[in-house]
């Protein structure tokens, strides 16, 4: 039973770093239908921003964190500014899923190269933000400081959000853009300001989370490709369009990996994890919430 | 600069530039680079069938390069074949994995295909670090390469020159497919998978046959790699490996064979020739990537063949071809005399025995979760005649329509074709049984001309693999049929134009072109006249009188006056249940009909 409590523990927290990533993805590409592939690497870059400037450059935690999430937000504006404005609403507007994707996918490499140059190859991270060893929650149920942090992160983040669309003006448009962007910009709503936002806010999101995880698993520069693929995978399996369920996915996914690993084989757990979630798309397409036809 | 087309051409130019390049740097650094290059760019002139051209949007190049490059390392290692024997049996075996692994995972389509081998990476990387036999996290090496000769010169050489085959021969057979009458139903399944059904496209089947393809394709090039660089790294598997050949497919041109060589040489050429952009490769992609995609969404290719339109542009204009005024293409409307009206006449009224209607729908009953939709429907059609569907919005009248063209599987109820139980039978083989149906929003295929999306129904291959499509292409038959079809129409001189350039009126008229080339027995019209002005109503008006004389046609329409004066008979839904059926004549007088759908 104990094994079971602290395997559940350990994969809460595991999935709330999966939440996280599912609910940035959700929200941003209920806004503007892209899916962005680019948020883990925000999270690299603020993990390894934050690490880079108080060990190497001395400076103190708090100016450290406030410059880093400065830099991030700066980023994410002037790309939406420049690419994403180009891409959605230049002479030929992206149709279609597929080239959007590309442009994150582009962004995240673009990302990890310059983390690359800035910061090098070796494994790092910020500073706990809570020190102390981990806590006793029953005897023997331990849970580590930082998963608290992060847990409440996840947990924060995506009902803020489910909130925020269900029961604010400014949140029924956001919706109405990705729903129907020519619709709402008839009525009336700035469908580009709404992404913009979007865009900066989970980028800032997403750097955030990576600053209050890191201490957990240590990031290199290639580390965000790997988080933006699970947040991808447990937004899919939310529906991609709703953050409570996003983040709910993730957590489920979590905790499934972590009581794989421990009860089945430590070794094949994500092998067996990725063959029951690839199962279960092929099973139940619609049930999840896969916007597109099965097949004859 | 002219861009080659054909098949032959492209391939040409392909192993021309190939093997001069061999030759030249065959010595040098630059040798091996090229090597490599060619290598993914077997992967990718795969890749802009499946993922570019059809838009099947699968993750699983990376894993089936795998398969290849450590098959022939295995066989190569434990076996002692040579690693050129090896390659053919490796890409047979992959094959058949594909197959297997195929028939599940295409059965779903766009995002859920593209989650569900999103996967299999993830799933390969774990397998493949931690298998011992092939060399765990760090790889596994080759005991002799393709092509071994004396000096290692000439071995390299060799090698070069044999992966300059092997791309031949893959960029021939891609080519092949895309010109054939298959690449046309191929780029229908990937703008818009419903109406490719509808017009009998086997869509299962093609997207079956499409991994199987693309996976074939990228385990020969894994092959050649693990022959040409003696060494199987454990990265060649991975969602970063997976990502980097989609990078290279979409910086080159997702739709163009050419492109996707083109895109692969341009992102391992850079990569391998300057140690300042191998070290920098992921911004540089990043930039590389982002900028092109910004000129334009179809890569270097797109950018090309645009370059090329304005150079000719700038020379003497020679004018488009059937850029006439369209009002006038409709002046003369269906000769029932002519070849076409012929041949559609014996077809429809032949198979018919004499006292069984057409079709027949039984009891038909449709529920959406709780809503019911359609309630214990019936109804009877003969060969012949115009036969009206009204009803006010949601009624159920495109359900209905849906039910008999086989896009809606009823809940409850049974329709019969000729007296046939046809209930379950998908879209494809009921548009084979000689069911054609149009849309309510326009469903044409933006990017092609009139008469291409007219012949989208006149294919042949429908019924037969893709492998007919290599070996031989029936795209001008259907064309002439198509043709044939819109000269009929009185549209022939449409034919050349690019149908996203047309009005609404002609683009309804191109649709109902494309349902009416199949020669059906049975015709679905979903609001025809919907957006149309007046004019253009009396001439929609003619042509169905014409063509109701030749066929059954069953038209939903909210132009009541329309419906009435065109139709033998008319049917009524209100709420999913049929309310009335009769004549015109009663249709006028009927208490039921004004209430419902006049008010009065």
């Amino acid at each position: 039973m104990l094994k079971f409590g602290n395997l559940l523990v350990a994969g809460l927290v595991t999935g709330s770093i999966y939440a996280v990533f599912a609910v940035c993805v959700a929200v941003w590409y209920r806004v503007s239908n892209i899916l962005n592939l680019a948020v883990g690497d925000f999270a690299m870059a603020g993990a390894l921003g934050v690490d880079n400037l108080t060990r190497v450059r001395q400076w103190p935690l708090a100016a450290a964190i406030a410059a880093t999430l400065a830099v991030v937000a700066g980023f994410a504006y002037a790309y939406d500014q420049v690419v994403l404005r180009l891409a959605q609403d230049g002479r030929h507007r992206h149709e279609g899923i597929v080239i959007t994707f590309f442009f994150t996918f582009a962004l995240s490499f673009f990302i990890d190269g310059v983390a690359k140059i800035l910061f090098g190859t070796d494994v790092h991270a910020a500073p706990a933000l809570w020190n102390g060893s981990s806590l006793n929650i029953a005897s023997g149920l331990h849970v580590e400081r930082a998963g608290i942090l992060v847990l409440a992160c996840a947990v924060l983040s995506g009902a803020m959000f489910a909130l925020y669309i269900r029961y604010t003006l400014s949140g029924k448009a956001m919706e109405a853009c990705g729903e129907n962007y020519l619709g709402a910009r008839i009525v009336g709503i700035d469908t580009r300001r709404y992404r913009r936002i979007i865009f900066v806010v989970t980028a800032i999101l997403a750097a955030v989370f990576g600053i209050v995880e890191s201490p957990i698993t240590g990031f290199t520069y290639i580390s965000g490709a790997t988080i933006s693929v699970t947040g991808f995978i447990a937004a899919a399996y939310g529906g991609f369009r709703n953050p409570g369920r996003a983040l709910l996915a993730g957590l489920v996914i979590g905790m499934a990996e972590a009581l794989l690993g421990g009860y089945v084989s430590a070794q094949y757990a994500d092998t067996v994890l990725y063959a029951i979630l690839a199962a279960l798309v092929l099973a139940r397409p619609r049930a999840l919430g896969f916007e597109s036809a099965v097949g004859a | 600069m002219i861009i080659p087309r054909g098949p032959l051409s492209t391939t040409g130019l392909v192993i021309i530039v190939g093997l001069v390049v061999m030759v030249l740097f065959a010595q040098q650094y630059a040798g091996s680079v090229f090597i490599l290059a060619f290598t993914y760019a077997i992967v990718t002139a795969g890749m802009a069938v499946q993922i570019g051209f059809s838009q099947q949007i699968a993750f699983s190049q990376s894993v089936f390069m795998g398969l290849g490059a450590y098959g022939v390392a295995l066989l190569n290692t434990h076996l002692a074949i040579s690693s050129l024997l090896a390659a053919p049996i490796v890409m047979v075996a992959s094959g058949l994995v594909a197959l297997l692994l195929g028939s599940v995972v295409t059965r779903v389509s766009g995002l859920a295909l593209a989650v569900a081998t999103i996967m299999l990476p993830l799933i390969a990387v774990g397998y493949v670090s931690s298998a011992g036999y092939l060399g765990g996290s760090v790889g596994m090496p080759l005991a002799s390469s393709l092509w071994s000769a004396a000096t290692p010169g000439a071995t390299v050489l060799g090698n070069g020159l044999i992966t300059v085959a092997v791309l031949g021969a893959v960029v021939f057979v891609s080519a092949r497919i895309l010109h054939s009458d298959i690449g046309l139903e191929l780029y229908v399944l990937g703008v818009d998978e419903r109406t490719a059904a509808a017009m009998g496209v086997s869509t299962a089947r093609r997207k079956l046959e499409l991994f199987v393809l693309g996976s074939m394709f990228a385990a020969l090039g894994g092959a050649v790699y693990a022959g040409t660089q003696l060494f199987v790294p454990a990265t060649l598997v991975s969602p970063t490996a997976e990502l980097s050949l989609l990078m290279m497919l979409f910086v080159g041109g997702r739709r163009s064979i050419l492109g996707a060589v083109a895109g692969a040489l341009a992102i391992q050429y850079v990569s391998g020739a300057s140690s300042w952009v191998s070290v920098n490769i992921l911004v540089v992609e990043g930039v590389l990537i982002t900028v092109v995609l910004l000129v334009d969404p179809e890569g270097l290719a797109g950018i090309a063949a645009s370059l090329t339109a304005r150079l000719r542009r700038q020379a003497p204009a020679a004018g488009v071809p059937g850029a006439g005024d369209p009002a006038a293409g409709h002046s003369a409307t269906g000769h029932p005399a002519s070849g076409f009206g012929r041949s559609w006449a014996a077809r429809a009224g032949g198979a018919a025995s004499p006292g069984t209607p057409l079709v027949e729908c039984v009891g038909i009953g449709k529920d959406y979760g709780g809503l019911r939709v359609l309630d214990a429907v019936g109804l009877a059609l003969p060969a012949r005649g115009l036969f009206g569907l009204c009803g006010p919005n949601g009624a159920g009248k495109s359900t209905l329509l849906g039910v008999i063209g086989g896009s809606v599987s009823p809940s409850a109820g049974r329709v019969l074709l000729d007296g046939a139980e046809v209930t379950r039978l998908p879209p494809p083989q009921r548009f084979h049984l000689g069911v054609s149906r149009t849309f309510q929003a326009v469903h044409l295929i933006g990017g092609r001309t009139v008469l291409d999306n007219v012949a989208v129904s006149c294919l042949r291959s429908h019924r037969s693999g893709l492998a007919a499509g290599i070996a031989r292409s029936r795209l001008a038959e259907a064309r002439d049929l198509a043709m044939a079809a819109l000269e009929y129409l009185g549209m022939g001189r449409l034919s050349g134009q690019e149908v996203s350039g047309l009005t609404l009126e002609n683009q309804r008229m191109v649709e109902f072109a494309r349902a009416v080339a199949a020669r059906p027995r049975l015709l679905l019209l979903d609001e025809p006249s919907s957006g149309l002005s007046e004019p253009q109503r009396e001439h929609l008006k003619d042509v169905l009188r014409t063509v109701g004389g030749m066929t059954c046609v069953l038209l939903v329409e909210h132009d009541l006056g329309l419906v009435a004066q065109i139709s033998e008979k008319i049917y009524v839904l209100a709420s999913g249940r049929l309310v009335f059926e009769g004549g015109p004549e009663e249709f006028r007088n009927s208490a039921v009909v004004n209430s419902l759908l006049v008010g009065i």
